[in-house]
């Protein structure tokens, strides 16, 4: 009959899926990418910024293959919105100005592909247009291959790894979580590219070529003072812009994701940025905020999983494509170690747990796990602290002729009003934890 | 049997945009695609294939590097051999010119491996011309059968075939001689998800390049500019019509709407006769 | 075959016909014809008419403005192939070397012309939607609409000779015929063999009471919002309330809803009613460009950013199964009060 025979499956050609494909290419491995997009990344979409450090691990000379970048982050912090006003605190360094840098403004649609034909180039088959409807598994449930939609679209590998994104079907029935996300711990972002020609772009944002860019998250009143952030990045000629909030804020607040971005983009300080600029694409993703508590067991008999499958995603330093590419690769490295021992179970595949756990990427989601149930448990933290601290702001700043004692006197009642200095204090207590892990 | 299909890469004419301000088409970000019906002939052919019991089915496009992405996928739905014939000379060619160089093509194949029958999708999408396929026939010498939409027959021993065509009176049952080139629509056989061991076959797969000198000559005063009769003089974004006012009955009730739909309707002065037939031809 | 100018420019129209019907749009090509003489100096407008036992049928091209008639008569040339017609209508081309040769854009005409510019080595211009005269060089300037409709192009044939268009049924007017016009007529032998025609016609199937919906003057056309294919009884009771034919959007064909006679756009047919009404109908360009030429649309769909609305002189927002028999109510409410005008 000829079974469809590798040495390893990869579900998903998104960052984690190529990563662990191109490390397991180059140590040798027959390995088929089998992604359900009519190209790699056609099914995804990020804010975003790209950290590079991660891609210079798993592809050294990334830099001469000329990936296709946007901007170089010369220029990035946060804009903190009320709803007439802003904070702004934002970095610019000389020292960000060295290339390669170390975060890029990025496009999925250019990315992906480019990422996907280095692995290709490595010796994996990408096969696109197929979606893998199921795991096949022996007597004993270990994993031995995927299904497809496709007919005579069986393959048969030792070693499957998932990295099938937020809708985490094969996840579930390999058995390593439990259920799919609940609306709670699963965020919904949209985003618009609003195309503006580079040298306009350039004007409005101070950026002298370029070789500069801007990455700025916003807080406060783009999302209505509730948890979560808008973006607002500049690639090479446009502005990518977009708001995210967990599922669960939409749902409890009625508010659609698009009336979320108008309105942010309708706000008096954003919107002469986007003046004269064209709405070239819109599109919305899911993201999963499962925190580190909730992620799934990440291997099993025959499988490992990796990426937002596995809900690697840092939300507040706004890192998920680089927790992808590392934990790829490791999966890729475990995947070749499996074959040279000949074994493919669990209580070996664990070591790619292992690895992850020595890394930043378990290191901080352990840090951070509570981060998103803090947000939950103190719904008020973003909208109150980012209207006091810009109230105060605008009385500091216009206190003149005053005596600048009733001026502070004001600021502190206003604190009092609002959160009380023990709501405050205990603020800060919930805060630190969160931040401790 | 020996098939031999044309096709043409095209942008996704549904997704395409316009700059207003050079007329020219946004190619950047639009989708590129294999001819609608190009596909529907291809998998004409490999069906054709498969009914007779084996044989070769070769795909060729003259187009840009990029078309190669076109035959690959051909490749899945079930072709055998793939040739991208591209050259900076073929550029700007019109549709004389094209058929200038897809019959010469068909004719160097033909010498190495006797064709049955060649295949073309009615028209394409971005031309909408309709014209290469019959162009080629003329050139080859062949019957030339349009609007096919189904193959009744196809005897390789006797030479002939039995097509059915599709014209404005119904369908016409059409007796050919082998060779024969069908310009098909796409009823002529519906395009099948591709197993999944063709689509790792295609992947690996490489069409062969063809330039304008080697291995064929093709004439450099037929080919590209130099053998186009037409030009395009200018092109602009059409006029759009505008439009009228646009109620809704959930604001206005349905009376409201209804009342005004009759008065928009009278503007068109309709007599209340017999359903217009006009004359069949 | 290049521009060595014969005296005279002849402007040559071919008229199609089948079963000594001739097809209306060889009219409109007349018409435009005669507009374009009136802007090239010297010209002459003539017909060519190939057929079997066709010839009565010249007098009706001068009714519409030939001077002059081409028929070729042959028992080959009885029913359409494409060899036989190829041959003979491109021998008389050589011979005559017209300036300017349309030829309507129906099925014959599609499969014809392309081979007939091929054989004589010129270019064409295919489904144009205007024709002139380019007033400095003196030549054809074709316009047709390319990528679905998304953009205009307008297309010259400099040097080669004829300059050759195809035009689609229904987007030139008809013009008035000119019942006292005579002109002269010229037979044209041509003798192929039956034997050396490659394809014969075994049958014609014809089609149930085949819709011609490109002359009809009202059309109710559904689209994907219909639904369904019963939902089409509903709009043929409107139809027929209002005299006038169902047609159908590309969506609705491929699903086979609808048959694709009924198809109106870019890959289906071009209509101009006086009236038509667009029920469940988004609007994408592609079936625009089949009907935007009609005098008055009339939209309903649920959607109040479909596209269509911005090409309708009345939109409506609403359901059509509702808005629809009301409409139905009211125009065979208005006959029956006997109002004899709608």
């Amino acid at each position: 009959m000829g079974r469809l025979t590798f040495d390893a499956i990869v579900v998903g050609a998104g960052p984690a899926g190529v990563a662990a494909a191109l490390t397991m290419a180059r140590g040798g491995l027959k390995v088929i990418i089998i992604e359900r997009g009519r190209f790699a990344g056609a099914k995804n979409l990020f804010g975003g910024v790209f950290y590079t450090h991660a891609l210079a691990d798993v592809l050294p000379d990334y830099w001469e293959r000329k990936p296709p970048f946007e901007r170089p982050v010369t220029e990035q912090g946060y804009w903190m919105l009320s709803p007439d006003s802003v904070i702004r605190v934002m970095h610019k360094s000389e020292r960000y100005r060295k290339e390669p840098a170390d975060a890029y403004t990025v496009l999925r649609a250019r990315f992906d592909p480019w990422f996907a034909e280095q692995a290709v180039q490595a010796g994996a088959l990408l096969i696109t247009r197929t979606t893998v409807t199921r795991l096949l598994k022996d007597e004993r449930g270990r994993v031995i291959g995927v299904d497809t939609d496709r007919p005579e679209g069986s393959v048969y590998a030792p070693v499957v790894i998932i990295a099938e994104g937020v809708n985490n079907l094969l996840t579930r029935q390999a058995g390593l979580i439990a259920s799919d996300l609940p609306p709670t711990h699963v965020a919904l972002a949209v985003k618009e590219y609003v195309n503006l020609p580079a040298k306009e772009l350039q004007a409005r944002f101070g950026l002298s070529g370029p070789r500069e860019g801007v990455a700025i998250d916003v807080f406060g009143d783009v999302t209505l003072g509730l948890p979560g952030t808008g973006f607002i990045y500049t690639d090479q000629s446009g502005i990518s812009i977009g708001v995210g909030m967990l599922l669960d804020e939409f749902i409890t607040h009625r508010l659609r994701p698009y009336q979320v971005l108008e309105r942010f983009k309708n706000h008096p300080v954003v919107r002469p940025y986007l003046e004269g600029g064209e709405v070239r694409e819109y599109g919305a993703h899911l993201i999963p905020e499962m925190g580190y508590d909730r992620m799934p067991k990440l291997a099993g008999d025959g499988v490992m999983v990796a990426g937002d499958a596995a809900g690697m995603v840092d939300a507040l330093h706004r890192e998920g494509t680089n927790l992808a590419i590392t934990a790829g690769k490791a999966a890729g490295e475990t995947a070749l170690a499996a074959h040279q021992q000949g074994d493919f179970s669990a209580a070996f595949l664990n070591r790619y747990r292992r690895t992850l756990e020595d890394s930043f990427v378990l290191k901080d989601m352990k840090q951070y796990r509570r981060m998103t149930d803090f947000l939950e448990s103190s719904p008020q933290f973003m909208g109150t602290y980012v209207n006091l601290l810009n109230e105060a702001a605008l009385r500091y700043f216009t206190a003149h002729g005053i005596p600048k004692r009733e001026m502070e006197h004001d600021i502190l009642k206003m604190v009092r009003e609002r959160r009380s200095f023990t709501g405050v204090a205990w603020d800060m207590l919930k805060l630190m934890r969160a931040m401790r892990g | 049997m020996h098939a031999v299909v044309a096709i043409k890469q095209v942008p996704d004419t549904s997704n395409v945009r316009i700059d207003p301000e050079t007329g020219t088409l946004i190619r950047e970000g639009v989708p590129a695609i294999v001819n609608p019906y190009d596909l529907h002939a291809v998998e004409a052919a490999v069906q054709l294939k498969e009914r007779v019991g084996g044989g070769q089915v070769t795909v060729i496009t003259m187009g840009p590097p990029k078309a190669a992405e076109a035959l690959i996928e051909c490749i899945e739905q079930g072709a055998d051999r793939a040739i991208l014939i591209s050259d900076r000379k073929f550029g700007g060619a019109d549709t004389l010119a094209t058929s200038y160089v897809l019959a010469r093509a068909i004719e160097t194949i033909n010498a190495e491996l006797p064709v049955d029958i060649i295949l073309f999708g009615k028209q394409a999408i971005d031309g909408d011309t309709a014209q290469v396929g019959p162009g080629v026939a003329t050139r080859l010498n062949i019957p030339l059968i349009t609007y096919a939409i189904a193959i009744e027959e196809f005897d390789l021993e006797s030479r002939t075939a039995i097509v059915h065509r599709r014209i404005e009176q119904g369908v016409e049952v059409l007796q050919t001689s082998l060779p024969v080139l069908l310009t098909v629509e796409k009823e002529i056989a519906p395009v099948r998800h591709a197993p999944l061991p063709r689509l790792i076959a295609a992947a690996r797969y490489q069409p062969e390049v063809w330039s304008a000198t080697a291995p064929v000559v093709f004439d450099p005063q037929q080919i590209g500019l130099k053998g186009s009769p037409t030009v395009v003089g200018k092109a602009f974004t059409p006029e759009q019509r505008s439009g009228g006012e646009v109620i809704s009955v959930a604001d206005l009730g349905l009376n409201a709407v209804v009342a005004r739909a009759l008065a928009v309707i009278e503007q068109a002065h309709v007599r209340n006769l017999q359903p217009e037939t006009g004359v069949v031809s | 075959m290049n521009a060595e100018q014969p005296v005279v420019p002849r402007i040559w129209v071919f008229v199609e016909q089948q079963e000594r019907q001739v097809h209306p749009v060889s009219w409109e090509l007349l018409g435009a014809a005669k507009r374009l003489s009136a802007d090239l100096p010297g010209s002459v407008v003539e017909a060519v008419l190939p057929g079997h036992q066709i010839a009565d049928l010249a007098p009706q091209a001068f009714h519409y403005g030939a001077s002059r008639v081409y028929v070729i008569d042959s028992p080959v040339l009885e029913i359409y192939r494409n060899l036989p017609y190829a041959v003979a209508v491109s021998q008389l081309v050589m011979q005559y070397r017209p300036e300017i040769f349309l030829i309507g854009a129906t099925t014959l005409g599609r499969d014809l012309a392309g081979s007939i510019a091929t054989r004589v080595g010129t270019g064409l211009t295919a489904d144009c939607t205007e024709l002139a005269i380019d007033p400095a060089q003196h030549i054809l300037a074709a316009t047709r609409p390319t990528f679905g409709g998304n953009l205009m192009a307008t297309i010259l044939c400099r040097r080669h000779r004829p300059q050759m268009a195809t035009v689609r049924p229904r987007v030139l007017p008809m013009p008035d015929p000119m019942p006292d016009a005579t002109g002269e007529v010229i037979t044209v032998p041509f003798d192929m063999r039956e034997e050396d025609v490659p394809v014969k016609r075994l049958r014609l199937i014809r089609a149930e009471e085949q819709p011609n919906i490109e002359y009809a003057d009202v059309l109710v056309a559904g689209g994907r919002g219909v639904g369904g294919p019963e939902g089409f009884a509903l709009l043929e009771e409107l139809a027929n309330a209002l005299g006038g034919m169902v047609a159908a959007s590309r969506p609705v064909v491929d699903a086979g809803w609808m048959d694709a006679g009924r198809q109106v756009g870019q890959t289906g047919k071009t209509v101009r009613p006086k009236l038509y009404i667009a029920a469940g109908i988004s609007g994408a360009v592609q079936h625009r460009v089949g009907m935007s030429g009609a005098d008055v649309i009339l939209a309903i769909n649920t959607d109040p950013n479909a596209p269509i609305f911005q090409i309708a002189t009345l939109g409506i927002v609403g359901d059509l199964y509702e808005v629809i028999p009301a409409l139905i109510r009211q125009v065979k409410g208005q006959a029956q009060d006997g109002q004899a005008h709608l």
